[in-house]
């Protein structure tokens, strides 16, 4: 297939984009990923505009001029005054159709050549191995398992995934049989008390109530004998019991008496997506009055959204952390909420997870690796118009969770809210890999490791890296309890209203500062050389100065 | 979740004196000490209440510990003398705007459980609501009771506020009474310009008693074109220049509403002032006036005997509403927001954002604030000189007056120059403190009363929301600012104009605020601020989107909102090492001269060293 079968007008001439202040002449040029509009007011600009992001195109034609106005899925907005109607209907077609092809092969990372250089691949960088490696200096009761090389007991798992050291392969099939997708309860994450959080799909108990051995099995050992744990269901009771009816189910407490039970309710990334389009909506609309704004915000449900997923992970790191128990967590297909759960969970409770390469692991291990779909998920944004049933901004979700928690703990986090802004639009539009396909299976079939550069590789490039630096950042054992209170919970401008965001100013200042500080230091080491250097040739010449010295070791001493 | 249960707003005052024993239900007799009690120097224990009593915190249920009233604050806290005393509410007694008996004989209905414990609740200026629990034996009550009746009321029993008996000492250059000089202000502005002259009209207050004692007016208009327009004006408050553009000579002037009745008057000499405050600006062709009230609320005053510039007879004017509320308007906003912030149901926590909406107080602020903008916008890129004024030009003239200062000249955003600032367009012009706050007024219910300053404070915090590093003093400056609005403690707040403090001599008997502030002038200095907005021009967005609750404020009685990590002493800290740093590499230098000098001259400076130098 070629794509030139799908772009009618591949270049037009004397268009105009409309800038900050005013606009510009450009000629508009259409490639298989790009829309490229090169400037002709002296200055030879070119804006490339990746058909990926474009969510939406949108027709203003009027007598005076044919405008389209681009509608992105990072919630920019590009408007383009095509000479001819005919024209700017070929390019509006031509993007549409270009921006939702589906095949994976004939996305843009599988053409794009970086022109950066990496010392690490990001392909290598998390791997089970490495994160076994480390926490079995913790623990000696887990063990890898190869048992999903093929990808055959759960296509969404990856190919090795850590089970209790205990439990032979034939349990796992077992219990992978009885689990929604197959996804078989595998560890999550290991605290520092020894205690664990697990996740998996829902058990398929059915009408009948139909109960597991192996899988109690595999759970309970993680108990031990004597400790009780927690089975967190992301669903309302209602909702679980509406599963059963359809094959699914949950634990009864008769089979794993062990564990206790609740319920939370996180609702279904279907709903979570009609929020997301009506927050964007409500924030796109720049035209509307602003009365009522509070209540759109409300209405939209984004922010409560927000604030019962990050009660959810409270309560699991609560129970990790201060009840001392395990947790198992799970929702329907254990692809979405409960992915937002566990990792929202490790960033509460594990420090690594707020540096930059923890985080980066934690996406990777945790969404990347754990099948969250990401290809099904991101596949339009908030403001398409063709959508297909599977969209949901589960992703956008956590990383707006990270982000309240970045505003309330500001020196916690290695990185700035700017990685999370990049890390959205990456994941609905990207050169790099790392997000394209649902799950590791599809990116092996598609040789994405080998075909394509890893975000990661980017982002912790040595000239890039420096961009998503904390200033402030402090290195901090421990938890972080963040507040849920509404009035703690703030709508996040920097990506949603992006027309004013103080905080890279901000952050610029507090880096400047910081840089300055360190110049200082650097003329204090300097300065103090010299004058030792003086003091050293005095002394020969006159010993009546040994005081001087004295006072400029003092000097340093005290720095 | 936290575990810091501290419910007090951080008091930078120096630690007073402490510790001393004192027994059940004491009527000390002017003690200054007490147990684990804080005072200030002058502060005296007046009922010391140990044990026993229970406050119903809001946000963390009961606590119980001991309750102590001072002539200055309530106190509340845990703990004993020699182990660690935690304070659970400390607020003073000028802050308590209404004192009631609940439970027992006296019923309320107040108490959502259906419990009606016996007890006192306090409604307080800062938007706090305490009750406390008590047993009903000893007459525990009433004692505590009849003296908060009694001392939380100064004004309304004739006694002296705490202001007059409060003794801390401050150091002699820091002391905030000279920090305003109307003079060296004016002089500020370029004072003397052409077409403007000072006059000593009014110092003794006999052409205008609420403005203050200096004026500047247009230099063609004679003291006796003076007395004419403020017969003119509501309460003789006559234009007068508040703000002058370096540049391009537009100004801000400020007045009240003529008093254009039913019967429509004129003033030939009203009308030939506003001409000549025109004339002084060699850019404009029309005078930008604003009217801050909405249109229909100036219709209205025309009956009560005031009005509007009308077209037709002000024809070198152009007159704009800008469609604020007044003051009984503002009132019920705040004490919806009140309700709203205690989130009181269990359901109020879905709907906090339409319940925050519906108290319109962000509303109100975007009105304020795209009047102050355009204001601002006009006088910079329009080179336009604008005449604000509302009803009495005292509440919602001064917000107009000094939000558009405080955009368009960056010395009112520095610490010294917000200081002046207030000094002038609020306490010299005659905003009338006392009787919007009700300083140690029991009349709660008084409907002069009207958070207007709280109002501008708010903006205030929505544009350094907007422009982070713009200015000087940070949030802590502000909410230091609001607390003594209320608590009496020093004088800058009380009474009602400029000439009333004169008579009560309060730059003698009281402290100024600002020497507080000057005392501790790096607590309230925002680290991310940078001089190269000094010439900025600051035009906020005005729309709801872009303003935000201020929590930092309204909702920082609950603990679990107080901001989690200390960005604030970071940002201190970092200020500190950079100080520290820049001394330290100044001292090597001089050192490393010392030596230079002292030394061989065979030694040569290294060129490095003298670039290094900042």
């Amino acid at each position: 297939m070629e794509f030139s079968e799908f772009i009618q007008t591949p270049k037009v001439e004397d268009a105009f984009l409309e800038v900050e202040n005013g606009t510009v002449p450009v000629t508009a040029c259409l490639t298989g990923h790009h829309l490229i509009l090169y400037s002709h007011n002296g200055e030879n600009k070119e804006y490339w505009i990746l058909h990926k992001n474009v969510d939406s195109v949108e027709k203003r034609y009027s007598v005076e001029k044919n405008l389209l106005v681009l509608k992105c899925k990072d919630f920019t907005q590009h408007q383009i005054t095509i000479p001819t109607a005919d024209d700017a209907t070929n390019i509006a077609n031509s993007i549409e159709t270009l921006s939702s092809l589906n095949n994976p092969a004939l996305q843009y990372p599988f053409f794009h050549r970086p022109k950066f250089t990496f010392d690490e691949d990001g392909y290598d960088l998390f791997c089970t191995e490495h994160r076994f490696a480390s926490l079995s200096k913790m623990s000696d009761q887990w063990r890898i398992s190869n048992i999903n090389l093929h990808f055959s007991v759960c296509n969404s798992y990856p190919s090795q995934v850590i089970v209790p050291k205990d439990i032979s392969n034939e349990m796992i099939v077992k219990s992978a049989k009885f689990r929604y997708g197959g996804r078989f309860p595998i560890l999550s994450y290991l605290h520092t008390n020894g205690r664990v959080v697990m996740r998996c799909g829902q058990p398929l108990t059915g009408q009948n109530q139909k109960r597991c051995k192996e899988d109690e099995k595999l759970i309970n050992i993680v108990l031990g004998s004597t400790h009780r744990g927690y089975i967190l269901d992301t669903r309302t009771t209602q909702a679980a019991l509406q599963a059963r009816s359809k094959g699914g189910g949950f634990e009864t407490e008769f089979n794993y008496p062990q564990w206790r039970k609740f319920h939370n309710s996180l609702q279904k990334y279907s709903i979570q997506q009609e929020s997301f389009v009506r927050i964007v909506e409500a924030c796109q609309d720049r035209n509307a009055s602003s009365d009522r704004w509070q209540s759109k915000l409300e209405s939209s449900n984004w922010l409560s959204h927000v604030k019962d997923v990050l009660s959810a992970a409270c309560l699991v790191a609560q129970c990790v952390d201060r009840e001392g128990a395990s947790v198992l967590v799970h929702g329907s297909e254990g692809t979405d909420s409960t992915l937002l759960v566990t990792s929202l969970t490790q960033v509460i409770l594990d420090p690594y997870c707020r540096t930059i390469r923890g985080f980066l692991c934690l996406i990777d291990m945790e969404w990347v690796q754990a099948g969250h779909p990401f290809a099904d998920r991101c596949f339009h944004g908030a403001q398409s118009n063709q959508r297909t049933r599977s969209e949901g901004p589960t992703f956008t979700l956590f990383l707006d969770c990270v982000h309240q928690l970045l505003q309330q703990f500001p020196l916690s986090f290695e990185f700035s809210a700017l990685l999370l802004i990049h890390l959205h639009r990456h994941a609905y539009a990207s050169g790099f890999g790392t997000f394209l396909c649902n799950n590791e299976m599809e990116r092996r079939k598609f040789k994405v490791r080998t075909k394509t550069v890893s975000l990661w590789s980017y982002l912790l490039s040595v000239n890039v890296l420096p961009m998503f630096l904390n200033p402030l950042y402090q290195t901090r054992p421990g938890v972080i309890w963040p507040s849920v209170a509404p009035q703690s919970l703030k709508l996040w401008d920097g990506l949603f209203l992006k027309d004013i965001d103080p905080s890279p100013e901000v952050q610029r200042i507090v880096s400047e500062s910081i840089s300055y500080m360190e110049d200082l230091q650097n003329q204090i080491s300097e300065l103090t050389k010299e004058i030792s250097l003086l003091e050293r040739e005095e002394e020969t010449t006159s010993p009546l100065l040994q005081n001087g010295q004295n006072q400029a070791i003092d000097c340093q001493n005290s720095a | 979740m936290p575990e810091c249960i501290e419910l007090t707003p951080m008091d930078n005052s120096k630690s007073p004196e402490s510790t001393q024993k004192a027994d059940t239900m004491v009527e000390s007799t002017l003690t200054t000490k007490s147990d684990g009690v804080p005072l200030y120097p002058g502060e005296v224990v007046c009922v010391a209440l140990l044990k026993d009593v229970t406050y119903l915190c809001p946000y963390m249920g009961a606590l119980t510990g001991r309750l102590v009233v001072t002539n200055y604050k309530l106190y509340f806290y845990q703990g004993t003398t020699e182990q660690y005393t935690r304070c659970i509410v400390e607020v003073p007694l000028c802050t308590i705007s209404r004192i009631e008996k609940v439970g027992g004989v006296t019923t309320s209905s107040r108490n959502p459980d259906g419990r009606n414990p016996y007890g006192l609740e306090m409604f307080c200026k800062d938007i706090r609501v305490l009750r406390f629990v008590m047993r009903q034996e000893n007459r525990q009550r009433k004692t505590i009771h009849d003296k908060l009746q009694e001392l939380s009321f100064p004004a309304s029993n004739k006694l002296p506020f705490f202001a007059c008996l409060f003794k801390e000492e401050y150091a002699e250059d820091k002391n905030g009474w000279t920090t305003y000089s109307a003079k060296t202000e004016y002089q500020r502005l370029g004072m003397p310009i052409e077409g403007w002259r000072y006059t000593k009209h009014n110092s003794k207050y006999e052409l205008c008693d609420t403005y203050p004692h200096l004026l500047v007016v247009p230099a063609a208009a004679s003291d006796d074109d003076l007395k004419q327009v403020a017969q003119f004006r509501s309460r003789g408050r006559i234009p007068v220049l508040s703000w002058i553009h370096p540049e391009s000579q537009a100004t801000i002037t400020r007045c009240a509403q003529p008093l254009v009745g039913i019967s429509g008057k004129k003033s030939r000499d009203d009308e030939r002032y506003i001409q000549l405050i025109l004339d002084a600006n060699p850019h404009a062709h029309k005078l930008l006036i604003f009217d801050a009230r909405p249109q229909a609320n100036a219709v209205a005053n025309v009956a009560r005997g005031g009005g509007y510039e009308k077209a037709d007879v002000y024809t070198s004017s152009e007159l704009f509403f800008c469609d604020i509320h007044n003051i009984h308007v503002m009132r019920e906003s705040l004490r919806k927001l009140q309700d709203a912030c205690l989130l009181a149901h269990p359901n109020d926590d879905k709907h906090w954002l339409s319940n925050l909406e519906q108290t319109q107080w962000l509303h109100h602020s975007k009105v304020i604030l795209a009047a102050a903008t355009r204001i601002a916008d006009r006088i910079e890129s329009g080179k336009a000189s604008v005449l604000v004024h509302c009803s009495d030009g005292w509440d919602r003239t001064a917000q107009l007056t000094s939000l558009s200062m405080i955009m368009l000249d960056s010395y009112y955003r520095t610490l010294e120059g917000f200081m002046v600032l207030i000094e002038k367009e609020w306490l010299s012009f005659g905003h009338k403190f006392a009787q919007r706050i009700g300083h140690g007024d029991k009349n709660h219910s008084d409907s002069e009363r009207s958070p207007v300053f709280l109002q501008f404070i708010d903006c205030v915090w929505q544009i350094t929301q907007q422009f982070p590093t713009a200015f000087e003093f940070n949030e802590q400056f502000l909410i230091l600012i609001l607390d003594h609005l209320y608590s009496c403690l020093y004088g800058t707040f009380l009474y009602n104009s400029e000439r009333e403090r004169k008579k009560e001599d309060l730059r003698k008997k009281t402290k100024s605020l600002w020497s507080l502030v000057m005392s501790l002038r790096d607590d309230y200095l925002n680290a991310l601020y940078v001089s190269a907005y000094q010439n900025h021009v600051l035009l906020p967005i005005a729309a709801v989107r872009h303003l935000d609750f201020w929590a930092g404020y309204y909702a920082r009685w609950n603990p679990k909102m107080k901001m989690q990590e200390p960005i604030q002493e970071r940002h201190k800290e970092l200020l500190k090492i950079r100080d520290h740093l820049r001394k330290k590499v100044e001292e090597l230098e001089r050192q490393l001269a010392a030596k230079q000098n002292a030394s061989s001259p065979a030694l040569t400076i290294p060129q490095d060293a003298a670039a290094l130098s900042v």
